[in-house]
């Protein structure tokens, strides 16, 4: 029996413990409405989480205390002056120039575009991405100094876009580098670019460099 | 900050909580008026004598905020498509409209809520899916 078929039937069967606990396809909920209550217990709908990561503590001794100042000191000095390689591919590139033009001003949150991979902190992907730039991308991305981020926007950088079923397209530059931030959009405006850099600003927020360093 | 005669201005008639408030959070100081809170807590305001597009600006309830926690209504309202703030619109009011989401979800990235990919296709292997038979 195919796992898909599988999984339809065991939803209208009543849940008696005989068969394991099948995964359920994400973004759909149980429906309730299909069984009678009288011989189901009614599964309530789950629950979506809103919560921080949960692992997330709060520090209870001097030195966590200490540790966790100084990384938000740390953090608060890298998201401060975040400085991005311009790495201008395509039609995406038009909307980060917008972003670091009058209107959006990145300047004023201390992003200034580099020339250097050697001098830049995160690697704004802007566009697609050839299997014939990709070496590049991976060379420019290898001599940028940790720690370091990469930015893919766009459609055509996320999983390839328009060009996925090119021949000469890679699909997605994650298959290059790691990326921290996926900014959706073909192109994505400015303010999604802009959006995008503030939630890497907020990954930056929660990084911990001394207390990883300590925990050793 | 606009200018200093603007910042201090405005300091003098907000006082100086807010003024201290409006520097942490938005970088300036600003005075006028409360136009409306949205069901999160957020507070939008406007003062019409401020420079064009800083006229409108928005308090937000969280310390750790985002663009994202503001209603969509209010955003176009905070980026300047509308004219009447959806407080004071009666089209805009919340169950009016049949197709609109009943509350507004915010950004629930890098949150256990966060959106993962999964694949639509159908599966080209059948697994084997165990299975204990009653004994």
């Amino acid at each position: 029996m195919r796992p898909h078929t599988l999984i339809k039937y065991t939803a209208s069967l009543p849940r008696t413990g005989l068969l394991p606990a099948l995964p359920i396809a994400p973004g759909k909920r149980y429906n309730t409405e299909q069984t009678s209550p009288a011989r189901q217990p009614r599964i309530p709908p789950p629950v979506r989480p809103t919560l921080a990561v949960s692992t997330e503590k709060r520090p209870n001794s001097v030195t966590e205390y200490a540790l966790s100042t100084l990384d938000g000191l740390i953090n608060w000095a890298r998201q401060g002056s975040l400085w991005p390689m311009s790495f201008g591919l395509a039609c995406c590139a038009i909307e980060m120039m917008h972003l670091s033009m009058p209107r959006y001003d990145n300047d004023r949150q201390g992003i200034i575009f580099r020339a250097s991979p050697r001098q830049s902190d995160v690697m704004i992907v802007a566009g697609t991405l050839t299997n014939k730039m990709a070496p590049a991308l991976r060379q420019v991305y290898d001599q940028m100094p940790e720690p370091r981020w990469v930015i893919s926007m766009g459609s055509c950088a996320n999983g390839g876009g328009y060009y996925h079923y090119s021949y000469s397209v890679v699909r997605g530059v994650d298959r290059i580098v790691p990326v921290d931030i996926y900014v959706p959009g073909c192109p994505p405006t400015a303010e999604a670019l802009q959006y995008g850099i503030f939630q890497l600003q907020k990954k930056m927020r929660r990084t911990k460099v001394t207390r990883m360093w300590y925990r050793k | 900050m606009s200018s200093i005669s603007r910042t201090l201005r405005n300091l003098r008639k907000v006082g100086i909580k807010d003024a201290w408030h409006q520097m942490n959070y938005i970088g300036d100081t600003k005075a006028g008026t409360l136009i409306g809170t949205d069901k999160f807590g957020n507070k939008f305001f406007e003062d019409k004598d401020d420079l064009p597009l800083r006229t409108r600006w928005v308090d937000f309830a969280k310390h750790d905020y985002d663009s994202g926690h503001i209603e969509p209504l209010w955003h176009a309202w905070i980026a300047y498509a509308v004219d009447t703030p959806p407080s004071q619109d009666p089209l805009m009011e919340l169950g009016k409209r049949a197709w609109a989401p009943k509350e507004h979800v915010p950004n629930r990235t890098a949150t256990l809520g966060a959106y993962k990919t999964y694949s639509t296709t159908r599966p080209k292997i059948s697994a084997w899916e165990p299975y204990a038979a009653p004994r």
